[in-house]
């Protein structure tokens, strides 16, 4: 039952999706729309576990007092401050936009912006020409970079067709090489999991 | 210690310092460099001036504020051009902060266009369910989109009764950080409902969709900032795209200046040995 | 005012966060908890208003809706690790998400990438000028000699070691285009950074 209603589960769900896809009758297309909207439903929960186990975790950090426990109430705090201001305000309340403006926007850009740094740390230290593919890569790496900025327009004004041609036609076959290389693999994954060999991602105890 | 021992053991605090001059002088001293307009972003320019007044667009911020600096001035810049061009926006965001930063933008541009919410513009907020979304909404927008960000029925609104299938739209013009984004727009989308799709990505994204370029699945790409900066400078607006330019060419020269200096270390080193 | 107050809030929590370059410190863990805090709190509030009331509750309490009971069911058994004696059942509601998107992406991956994208391979030699050709048959030849690459069921010798390799060199050029843009993608997010400090905060440019 713990294992075969689950497996059950994938295996009737998805191939009657994949058989309505082939069948344009309004019967099989409107029961189709209707697992797709079920799914829809069914993935705004996955949202809703991320956030409670996210409380969970930092109460639990709180109460046995793990190292840096003090920014635990600061993460519950903020959190909580956002959920009463949007709950209680509105979703389109100034204090909850406010909050996100102020808070979020310039938090979330900041975070990202400082790998700016290290990617600058390792153009000196670890882009080195060490072998011929190297050396192919770091040449590419050069004239996209030089090429795809104004000052690359004033040193050569034919710099942009020169990217523009390496993107659509070398840049292009390889990306479209490993494309069709992760579309097998996606196909078969998928294959695998409706027929039930694949099943990891089930958690542990479902091997057999 | 000869000079290029001492380079090896550069503190990275230095370059960190010097990437940070690199950025901050051309924007006080701006240089004003020219901005050359890529085939790409020409496309995305073109299929706007082609679709007749009163066209709908659906425009989806699919992106955080971790890459609001790359698309925010093209979803300023794109959105300008559809207003001045009498298109109608249909916005919606597959990811959470999409759909405020996107609405943030909207209601600045439709304030100085004198544009109406819920007639000449509407946004429908988050929309969840990825990939699997994109069908069900394509087939039957009702389905999927019952209320707008304000929660008001999409129904009481005339963009929004008149939006029913994906058959009611012009072309879908995604701003895409990853996914859910620019790859289920079209592989999704556009391959089961043939809505034609252009986007505008971060530059890390950028290289991966020439395949969808020269297939013609996807119509035009505005990539990372510089995409931004040329779609400002077809539509005549001087935002944070083109102000952004000077820095990124000095801080380009300059990464250029690190990696050949760390391949001079390198062969020294070689030498040594 | 409170706008000049949020541009203070903006500008220092920027700096919290930039002060990680010298080194970890109180107030870089600070900003970065506030951030997951506001995030976390944004999204549900989001999530709800956007979504899960007008889509699910609202249609099941005051439409009457009784077929959305389902989603919701199959949504709440997420949470039961939280009761061991029905842990398993959290299953339910993975194997439902996996066979609907897997079955989806089955069709999709076919219909909107594969078949597209090898139409879009075949390209002409002939009939177009000599440049064209050329770079025709290199997308032609680049897109195989990858394929090839990623062929592990025969040992890379001879020919397919050749061609294995030239498809190493046309990987060479993409990845090294990808690098290329992944700077110039960086570095836009530190410039935008620097805007909003130089521009909304201290008012220089």
């Amino acid at each position: 039952m713990k294992v075969i209603l689950p497996l059950a589960i994938v295996f009737i769900c998805g191939f009657y999706m994949l058989i309505t896809f082939f069948i344009p009758a309004k019967f099989a297309q409107d029961s189709s729309q209707l697992l797709q909207l079920w799914y829809q439903g069914v993935a705004a929960f996955f949202v809703f576990i991320g956030i409670f186990n996210l409380i969970k975790i930092n109460v639990d950090r709180i109460q046995r007092r793990l190292k840096d426990w003090e920014y635990s109430i600061i993460l519950l705090s903020f959190l909580g401050v956002m959920l009463v201001a949007g709950f209680v305000g509105g979703r389109d309340s100034r204090v909850f936009l406010y909050l996100f403006e102020n808070f979020q926007v310039p938090l979330g850009a900041t975070m990202f912006s400082l790998l700016a740094f290290f990617v600058a740390s390792a153009s000196f230290r670890a882009f080195r020409a060490k072998t011929p593919e190297a050396t192919l890569l770091l040449i590419a790496a050069v004239i996209v970079m030089l090429g795809r900025i104004p000052i690359g327009y004033l040193i050569w004004d034919k710099f942009p067709d020169l990217i523009e041609w390496i993107m659509r036609i070398p840049n292009t076959a390889a990306k479209r090489g490993i494309l069709f290389g992760i579309d097998l693999g996606l196909l078969s994954m998928a294959l695998r999991v409706l027929l039930g060999i694949e099943r990891s991602y089930m958690g542990g105890g479902v091997e057999k | 210690m000869n000079i290029f021992e001492r380079l090896s053991q550069l503190d990275r605090r230095i370059i960190f310092l010097l990437v940070a001059i690199a950025v901050i002088v051309p924007m006080i001293v701006p240089l004003n460099l020219p901005v050359d307009i890529t085939k790409p972003v020409k496309n995305v320019y073109d299929k706007i001036e082609s679709l007749p007044e009163g066209s709908v667009v659906l425009v989806s911020t699919d992106y955080d504020p971790g890459s609001e600096a790359e698309l925010y001035p093209a979803t300023e810049a794109f959105i300008e051009h559809c207003f001045r061009r009498n298109l109608k926006i249909y916005m919606m965001g597959l990811w959470p902060a999409g759909s405020e930063l996107g609405n943030i933008a909207l209601n600045k541009i439709a304030k100085y266009y004198n544009k109406k919410y819920g007639e000449d513009f509407i946004n429908v907020g988050y929309r969840p369910g990825g990939a699997v979304m994109l069908l069900s909404l394509g087939r039957n927008f009702s389905d999927v989109i019952k209320v707008d960000y304000q929660g008001i029925p999409v129904d009481s609104l005339p963009l929004g009764r008149r939006v029913k299938s994906a058959r009611d739209l012009s072309m879908v013009m995604t701003f895409s950080a990853g996914d859910p984004g620019i790859i289920h727009w079209i592989i999704y989308f556009h391959a089961r409902y043939g809505v034609p799709v252009c986007g505008a990505t971060t530059a890390i994204m950028a290289p991966q969709q020439y395949p969808y370029l020269s297939s013609g699945q996807l119509v035009g790409l505005l990539g990372g900032l510089k995409g931004a900066a040329e779609y400002e400078t077809l539509v005549e607006r001087r935002g944070r795209g083109l102000r952004g330019m000077d820095s990124q060419s000095i801080v380009h020269l300059l990464l250029v200046g690190f990696i050949g200096l760390g391949n001079v270390i390198l062969l020294y080193q070689r030498r040594k040995k | 005012m409170m706008n000049t107050i949020g541009i203070w809030i903006g500008a220092l929590l920027t700096l919290a966060i930039y002060s990680f370059l010298y080194k970890d410190n109180p107030f870089y863990k600070l900003a970065e908890n506030i951030f997951v805090g506001v995030s976390a709190g944004y999204w549900a509030v989001v999530l709800w208003f956007d979504y899960a009331w007008p889509n699910l509750f609202e249609p099941l309490f005051k439409k009457g809706q009784w077929f959305n009971i389902f989603p919701i069911f199959i949504g709440i058994l997420m949470f039961a690790p939280l009761i061991p004696r029905i842990s398993w059942m959290v299953r339910i509601p993975l194997t439902f998400t996996m066979g609907v998107a897997m079955a989806v992406s089955i069709t999709q991956i076919v219909q909107g990438d594969i078949f597209p994208q090898l139409q879009a391979t075949f390209l002409p030699l002939t009939g177009v000028s000599f440049f064209d050709a050329f770079s025709n048959l290199l997308i032609i030849c680049g897109v195989i000699f990858t394929l090839i690459y990623f062929y592990f069921s025969k040992e890379h010798k001879g020919v397919l070691g050749i061609s294995a390799r030239i498809g190493i060199w046309f990987m060479m050029v993409s990845f090294g285009a990808s690098f290329g843009y992944t700077i110039m993608a960086r570095v836009s997010l530190f410039i935008g950074r620097i805007y909003f400090l130089l521009h909304n905060w201290l008012g220089v440019i």
